[in-house]
């Protein structure tokens, strides 16, 4: 034999005088794998007075669960590929007396508390009433399933002979218009069969490839239904389902002398070009750099200065502008008299203000 | 058509319509003026027409007027509505058996408006196809007849 392994701890040595079983690590381990087992078996414990019976999903219905008791993998539900009889496969497994002798092996190898052990098995008795009740629920769920299956056949059957109907209608009218307008014998009784298929009155004058059929549409007025505006025969140029080239994308050939010169040149003109480079070239700049929405072609008048030559400024611009303006004119006013009295040139001192 | 939604009726408006309209859903209402369905449906688009405005674009074509993409579009039952996003064709899972439109009326306005968010949501991610949140109760149902028969 190998050395002790105890599968719980996932060890093989241990220290100590007394054995490892009785330790802390050992029991609590023990305690959560237990919970966690016990857990998985009430569930299926709930189902033994009302076994729960599903159509089968391959998906979800083949799984495994691990029997600590047993050492071995057993599989969850009952299942024959058409319908599942859920947790029946562990009620089944825990019924064996295999897993009876193991469970008593494991409750006595890992010293577990006793008064659970109960909850881990299940009798004999358990087990026939949990089959005559599968059996039942079988039955029910098999009736089920043939009502369902047959409901939706009548529906399938309903929508083709209404499209059989509609089909029908589409060519009687267009041989009934070919006819002599006078009544003839069989007019009367395709008239008759057609309005009684149809609540709306199909007589000839009314007859142009125009009618209602009947729809259901739940959140309708009483009454509305869509209309009807004719089958549309693609066939010659092709419709969006078979994947034809749309007629936006397709040369008009009413575009005469016009068109072709337009369709000389494609894409945009050299100015455009150059203006979107330029514009993707500012998409890279920072969007909150300074003068970023500078409105460039905004009007600026003759005299605009940007800070009309002062070094120190603070204050509103307006105020640097007034007092420029009011340099100006004693400029403007010191030359003139100058002027007027000398004659010459003089230079002036411009005043130096703060 | 009243309830001021633009309206098409050449072929060449509505190329032009597909491929000038950049950047927000196009919303293309086939059907005729004088059809009660088609009221309710240009009545919720004409409400909603404002709110949208820069998600969306609203135009109506008549279907008897421009026969080439009544044909494209494979359009029997009236009002069809078709959505396209920067020259392309948008299609939606309705739940019905059509995708690349949208067969009847709206139930309410937040339907339609839930459905051009949608459509602008899944258009500006790339997707051409989109699922529509509208409940499938609401959905108006419809035979579509096959070529074949």
């Amino acid at each position: 034999m190998g050395a002790y392994y105890c599968a719980i701890c996932n060890q093989t040595t241990f220290c100590g005088k007394k054995k490892h079983i009785f330790g802390k690590n050992h029991q609590s381990r023990l305690r959560v794998v237990l919970l966690k087992f016990t857990e998985k078996v009430k569930e299926a414990r709930r189902t033994l007075k009302k076994p729960q019976v599903e159509k089968f999903d391959c998906t979800q219905h083949k799984q495994k669960f691990w029997c600590y008791c047993c050492g071995l993998e057993v599989e969850r539900n009952v299942t024959d590929d058409n319908m599942t009889v859920m947790y029946g496969g562990l009620l089944e497994h825990m019924a064996t007396r295999e897993h009876r002798n193991g469970t008593y092996k494991f409750w006595w190898d890992n010293k577990a508390d006793p008064k659970l052990r109960d909850r881990v098995l299940i009798t004999e008795e358990e087990t026939e009433r949990f089959k005559a009740e599968v059996a039942k629920v079988l039955e029910c769920f098999v009736e089920k399933e043939d009502e369902y299956i047959k409901q939706q056949a009548d529906v399938i059957r309903a929508q083709e002979k209404h499209r059989q109907e509609v089909f029908q209608c589409l060519l009687e009218p267009n041989e009934e218009r070919e006819s002599s307008n006078g009544p003839s014998s069989t007019d009367p009784s395709v008239e008759v069969s057609v309005s009684s298929q149809f609540q709306s009155q199909v007589s000839e004058q009314q007859v142009r490839g125009r009618f209602d059929p009947i729809i259901e549409a739940p959140w309708t007025l009483a009454g509305h239904s869509l209309t009807f505006i004719g089958y549309q025969d693609s066939s010659s140029s092709g419709n969006v389902h078979t994947g034809a080239v749309p007629p936006w994308l397709q040369d008009d050939p009413l575009e005469g002398p016009s068109g072709a010169a337009a369709q000389a040149e494609i894409g945009p003109s050299l100015q455009d070009f150059l203006k979107q480079k330029e514009q993707e070239k500012l998409r890279k700049l920072p969007p909150n750099r300074v003068g970023a929405n500078f409105d460039h072609s905004s009007h600026t008048d003759a005299n605009w200065l940007p800070s009309f030559g002062r070094v120190w400024n603070s204050g509103r611009r307006w105020q640097s502008r007034h007092q420029f303006r009011q340099e100006e004119g004693q400029k403007n006013k010191q030359k003139r008299k100058r002027e007027h009295e000398t004659g010459g040139s003089k230079k002036t001192k411009p005043a130096a203000q703060f | 058509m009243s309830f001021f939604l633009p309206k098409l009726t050449t072929k060449k408006d509505i190329d032009e319509v597909i491929k000038g309209v950049a950047e927000k859903v196009l919303v293309l209402r086939f059907g005729r003026d004088d059809d009660s369905v088609c009221l309710q449906l240009d009545e919720i688009l004409s409400k909603t027409a404002h709110d949208l405005s820069n998600m969306a674009s609203i135009y109506i074509v008549d279907v008897d007027k421009t026969p080439i993409y009544t044909r494209y579009f494979d359009i029997s039952y009236i009002p069809s509505t078709v959505f396209f996003f920067n020259g392309q064709h948008m299609k939606v899972d309705y739940g019905s058996p059509d995708h690349t439109k949208f067969v009847g009326s709206f139930k309410t306005k937040q339907d339609f408006i839930d459905l051009i968010e949608v459509i602008y949501r899944g258009a500006m991610r790339g997707k051409m196809i989109v699922q529509s949140p509208i409940d499938p109760q609401n959905i108006p149902k419809y035979d579509l007849l096959y070529h074949g028969i």
